[in-house]
């Protein structure tokens, strides 16, 4: 029985299975680089802190499905948890996000909007982007749990490709409901480049052109309580992605806090797995027409 | 009991085949033009014609799902048959230019995340095609 479900998983991926474009390296800065239409693709991403002394190490593992929708629309789920040393494991809430790019062509400069609704607590450590200081690693998760976060949040994302790099810069707008704290303002900075721009003929996995690297820039900018540098945090992370088969991409990424109120170092790993035509081929598997 | 699943998997084949058949169909978008400027840039890989065995691993890796493998399109998801001569037709700088922003009317993805000597490897590809009798 065990191995018929593993055979059904198995044949499950290999009928799902097809290729994707190239990725980009980030984790913080989006660019205007939209999933294809139609198109899953399943992310399994942590965070992880050097700590400071007196700190605990805690992992904040998150998982991450985003859709294209259209050639111009792109939703994503997140599902986020974190487990602390010396303390408890715990889901830590969800988001949901979506990007609309509204010029049907290429620009110098392309804009995409931004619009985000979270529902996490206080514990959630993911730092998928940075409004204000670090999150608060000496208080226990029984604690933090309880301290909801529910916020709305927008990003102008400004992205360009030209000669290869790809720049892109984030401008954070973000309004927790669940109590004042004004609006909180934050941004992320990046540039990437595949290692090769010519690909090869071959399959091959190690090759310059399965790989690109970068370097991202991002913090927090206060509030309207607020506004400026004091008491944020800000981090440099350089950014590398590699592309292990034809759907599946492996990131790294080690950030340096810039400031007191940032952690040392955050480590970030991924795993994105994209899935091709997914409606369709489920459609497929079922014996739906495609 | 044999003979019914011999015809049950044929007929699903030929369902099948239906589905994802060439698209000798295609009509071309008549908004969806490139540039004059655009339209007019060569090939920087033209004296390369070996490069398009890249073009092809990244045609199959990107491009297949759409336009299957032999670039014939796909009736379902209203692709284009790369093969047909109002395709062939076009300027090497109008599918580059087309590669890059795609048509989100028609579902067509923009390919701009593709480094530049990749998208026109992915041109040298699409010539290799062989065009299809239908104009």
């Amino acid at each position: 029985m065990k191995e018929q479900t593993v055979f059904c998983i198995l044949l499950f991926f290999a009928v799902l299975a097809r290729a994707t474009a190239q990725e980009d390296p980030y984790f913080v800065t989006y660019t205007h680089h939209m999933e294809e239409p139609g198109n899953l693709e399943i992310e399994a991403s942590s965070t992880t802190d050097l700590p400071r002394s007196g700190q605990r190490f805690y992992f904040a593992p998150y998982t991450e499905f985003e859709y294209g929708v259209t050639a111009r629309w792109t939703t994503e789920l997140y599902l986020e948890g974190q487990s602390t040393w010396d303390d408890s494991t715990i889901f830590t809430g969800w988001r949901i996000e979506n990007r609309f790019k509204p010029l049907k062509r290429e620009h110098r400069i392309n804009p995409v909007l931004y619009l985000e609704y979270e529902d996490i607590n206080e514990a959630d450590r993911i730092q998928k982007e940075v409004e204000g200081g670090a999150p608060d690693v000496s208080s226990s998760n029984s604690l933090l749990r309880q301290i909801k976060d529910r916020e709305l949040e927008s990003k102008l994302i400004l992205s360009s490709d030209v000669h290869d790099w790809n720049l892109a810069g984030n401008f954070i707008v973000a309004k927790n409901l669940s109590r004042n704290e004004g609006f909180e303002f934050g941004y992320a900075l990046g540039f990437s480049r595949p290692l090769a721009t010519l690909a090869s003929g071959s399959n091959c996995r190690f090759c310059r052109e399965n790989f690109s690297a970068g370097m991202e820039f991002y913090g927090g900018l206060g509030s309207t309580l607020g506004f400026g540098l004091n008491d944020t945090a800000h981090y440099a992370a350089p950014v590398m992605a590699w592309m292990i088969s034809d759907n599946a991409t492996l990131r790294f990424s080690p950030g340096f806090g810039l400031t007191h109120e940032s952690n040392p170092v955050l480590l970030r790993f991924g795993y994105s797995y994209e899935i091709q035509g997914i409606g369709s081929k489920l459609s497929r598997l079922f014996g739906g027409k495609p | 009991m044999r003979r019914r699943r011999i015809v049950a998997v044929a007929l699903a084949l030929l369902l099948w085949r239906a589905a994802v058949g060439q698209n000798t169909n295609y009509q071309p978008d008549a908004s969806w033009r490139a540039p004059v400027e655009a339209a007019s840039r060569t090939n920087s890989l033209a004296n390369r014609p070996q490069a398009a065995a890249g073009g092809r691993k990244l045609f199959l890796r990107d491009c297949e799902e759409c336009h299957n493998q032999d670039g014939s399109g796909i009736v379902k998801k209203h692709s284009a048959d790369l093969q047909l001569l109002v395709v062939q037709q076009q300027s090497d700088g109008t599918l580059f230019w087309k590669i890059t922003n795609g048509n989100p009317d028609r579902g067509m993805p923009s390919f701009s995340k593709l480094p530049e000597l990749e998208r026109w490897q992915l041109v040298l590809f699409l010539r290799t095609l062989k065009p299809a009798a239908k104009p």
